[in-house]
């Protein structure tokens, strides 16, 4: 399919300016006019939040601890900088073919291997521009969260397009999982293992025999991925999280541990590592990786006050709390005008000057930590709000301390570990039975809260229901079974008095929420159901 | 498997630090390359005079590269750092790339390039390792072709076939496999053989099902040309 080049928007991203001329020359040569170039990541990610470009020439290695052209494409798709038409190549040295190869989740759309000709080049960007059309309703189709329809085109495009039906059965597998529907997703797997062992076929299989909460087998499943692929890094990350669901944690460091040798720059990994290290108290690797994580995510989507905030505690318990108050330093530096960060940072402060006996420091950072957890839309993670509300309670302020254990418990009235670590903070305290009480209280009163708003929807009082979930969902965003209510009462409500668009972008919000808390939970899937049917209807 | 995280280090120090040479020369490699390219491309025949010596740089520095290329695959391989990335891929887009990598140089000796392939012919294979079989031995082909190479694909016996014939010389006897699957190549004699040692290994790692790829190399029966064939289950 011959193109017209001139045009179309050129980026072109390598670290080497000879590289880059040399690309110039050849794009030049096809009689493109419009051609940008970046030398790092982050300046190509600048230019593409900038102007949408068609074509994006970009080198898998970018420099020493520099973002690599992975980690480019990843962030350009969570910022939404690729529109479906931007045709992403990745070009590569052979050595590091592996590491655009083995990624399931983010492949760019093709790559190459240096050095190429300019007759390979222009190939490849023809064929690039034929593949796109097979895939653009699908794309789309995901882009837009109508998960479902995105199936129904799988199964349509498997007969349309024999040449890629793996691919489009790939798409589908994912989407099944991403949907929950695990049952639709394991036959589409055992299809294709039976046609070929083909590893990210096993791969899905593993994830879907996790998600059934089958972790013997699929932790069998990963093992044996790695073993035959040594480089598959999402097969190492998978085994992790399967041994963090049977509480082997220590299986879990080691296999993250090879994965981040082999793929050494991924951030949320090396977060990973640093929770999972400092609930192991091996304190010194624990320490490593949250300096990596955050040295890795300075300009990256992926960074995070928690990085920061995991770091701090395990200065803390290696009795270094000057370093740890430096940390929080740090926090306040690299997200100015961050609620939620500053949330994060006071938070950390109270337990770190508590841990030093600096009680007036502590009770003023605790004051402003529960100041800001009112003005915060986003929840104080489980971890942090539990030593924070050990703090108020060391510290005195019972009010403030039983605010948060109220506030966690809400979000997690099923979810008995998380219950449990609240207890703990109450034996500590010797406040056993009124920290029962407390507990009791906030779990009877969640799930009165839940009956009240479901008595509302069994008598067809569907706007007061909605209301009233949804102020319930406001203060309780961790809690499933709120977040789906309020979700079903918004769809009900259509189904009944028409749709509306304002009432479908919160119905999205509240589900995705479910999604985000939950994966599994059963109600996840029928509410995306009802929720398509109405939206798509 | 799991446990090892950096113990085998020392050891590995020495061929790693070669590895890692070698991936630097590829990269000057690759920037010449891409200057000879340059260089071709900007000039017609009738203003350059330089350029059958242009050509026959072209034709070394890739087969520099490929040789490089090869040794640094096999390595990987040696130290299961190579994992197989076998997909679906359409065969005649597989030939269509082979064909315009090497249909400049081939021009430029009047050997002309033939391909005959079902046109919705996909196969699973690994796309980079079967490339780079073709490659090597069409810029083999280059040598020996007299004035016509051509490039067969089909299915067979539940095998991809891909046989590349040229209309030379043939392959002298040491470097024939004799029947399918059967014959091992004699890699004692003259040639390194590093190319058809390369293929056998990579035929080799693409399985199924109990079955395993292979290569042959025979001559022609009518005039008597070498043809090289890769099998993949």
């Amino acid at each position: 399919m011959p193109i017209d080049f001139s045009y179309k928007k050129f980026l072109v991203i390598d670290d080497f300016s000879e590289f880059r001329s040399t690309l110039r020359r050849i794009l030049w040569g096809f009689n493109a006019k419009d051609i940008d170039d970046a030398t790092n990541g982050e300046a190509a990610l600048d230019m593409m939040a900038a102007k949408a470009y068609d074509i994006i020439l970009c080198d898998y290695n970018l420099g020493y601890d520099k973002k690599d052209g992975q980690q480019v494409l990843e962030e350009a798709k969570h910022l939404g900088l690729l529109r479906f038409s931007t045709i992403f190549i990745m070009i590569t040295a052979e050595n590091n073919l592996q590491m655009v190869m083995g990624a399931v989740e983010y492949r760019p759309d093709d790559y190459l291997i240096k050095p190429f000709t300019r007759d390979v080049l222009k190939t490849r960007l023809e064929r690039a521009f034929g593949r796109k059309s097979d895939f653009e309703l699908i794309e789309k189709a995901i882009a837009a969260k109508e998960y479902l329809k995105a199936i129904r085109l799988c199964d349509q495009y498997v007969q349309k397009i024999p040449k890629n039906i793996f691919e489009y059965m790939k798409l589908k597998g994912e989407l099944c999982i991403t949907i929950g529907d695990f049952q639709t997703a394991k036959t589409v797997y055992e299809k294709i293992l039976s046609i070929r062992e083909i590893p990210w076929a096993k791969l899905g299989m593993g994830k879907v025999l996790y998600y059934t909460e089958n972790y013997e087998a699929a932790a069998e499943t990963f093992r044996a991925l790695t073993a035959e692929n040594s480089m598959y890094v999402e097969a190492y990350d998978w085994l992790s999280k399967t041994y963090i669901a049977t509480n082997s944690h220590e299986d879990a460091q080691q296999a993250l541990v090879i994965a981040s040798e082999i793929s050494p720059k991924s951030v949320m990994r090396h977060k990973t590592i640093g929770e999972i290290s400092y609930r192991l108290n091996d304190l010194d690797t624990s320490e490593r990786s949250y300096k990596k994580a955050i040295s890795l995510g300075q300009h990256s989507y992926f960074r995070s006050p928690s990085f920061y905030t995991g770091l701090a505690k395990v200065l803390v318990d290696k009795k270094e709390p000057d370093t740890a108050l430096n940390v929080i330093r740090d926090i306040r530096n690299a997200f100015q005008n961050d609620t939620n960060a500053s949330m994060h940072a006071s938070a950390m402060e109270t337990i770190v000057y508590r841990d030093m006996n600096r009680t007036e420091e502590a009770k003023k950072s605790m004051q402003d930590a529960m100041m800001m957890l009112d003005a915060s839309t986003e929840k104080m993670p489980e971890n942090i709000a539990i030593d924070l509300a050990k703090a108020c309670f060391d510290l005195g302020d019972k009010a403030a301390g039983t605010r948060i254990v109220q506030q966690v418990v809400r979000n997690n009235h099923e979810d008995e570990e998380i219950i449990n670590r609240v207890k703990d903070i109450f034996a500590n305290t010797h406040m056993e039975s009124e920290g029962s009480q407390i507990i009791a209280a906030a779990q009877k009163e969640t799930i009165q809260i839940n009956n009240k708003g479901v008595r509302l929807v069994d008598e067809g009082r569907l706007e007061e229901a909605i209301e009233y979930f949804e102020k319930a969902a406001a203060s309780l965003n961790g809690n499933k079974i709120i977040n789906a209510n309020a979700a079903q009462a918004l769809i009900m409500f259509m189904q009944k008095n028409g749709k509306d668009d304002a009432l479908i972008g919160r119905a999205r919000k509240y589900i995705e929420q479910v999604a985000s808390i939950d994966l599994s939970y059963s109600r996840y899937q029928k509410l995306l159901g009802m929720f398509e049917n109405l939206a798509g209807g | 498997m799991i446990d090892k995280t950096g113990k085998d280090s020392k050891d590995m120090q020495f061929p790693a630090f070669l590895a890692s040479i070698a991936h630097d020369m590829k990269n000057s490699l690759g920037m010449l390359i891409t200057t000879i390219d340059e260089i071709i491309a900007g000039c017609s025949s009738e203003d350059c005079r330089s350029k059958p010596m242009f050509s026959r740089l072209q034709y070394e520095s890739k087969r520099v590269n490929n040789n490089l290329i090869q040794l640094l695959t096999l390595y990987r391989m040696d130290k299961s750092h190579y994992n197989l990335n076998i997909e679906y891929n359409s065969v005649p887009e597989l030939l269509e790339d082979a064909v315009i990598q090497n249909r400049p140089l081939l021009e430029f000796r009047n050997i002309s390039l033939r391909t005959e392939c079902q046109e919705d012919l996909s196969w699973f294979f690994d796309r980079d390792l079967i490339a780079g079989v073709l490659n090597n031995v069409l810029n083999n082909a280059y040598r020996y072709a007299n004035g016509l190479i051509t490039i067969t694909a089909g299915v067979r016996d539940g095998y991809l076939a891909i046989d590349i014939a040229d209309d030379g010389q043939g392959y002298p006897d040491y470097m024939l496999t004799g029947s399918a699957g059967s014959g091992t190549i004699n890699f004692s004699t003259g040639s390194t053989g590093l190319g058809l040692y390369f293929a056998s290994i990579v035929a080799e790692m693409h399985n199924n099902r109990g079955k395993e790829g292979y290569i042959r190399t025979s001559n022609c029966n009518i005039g008597g040309g070498g043809c090289f064939s890769i099998f993949l289950p």
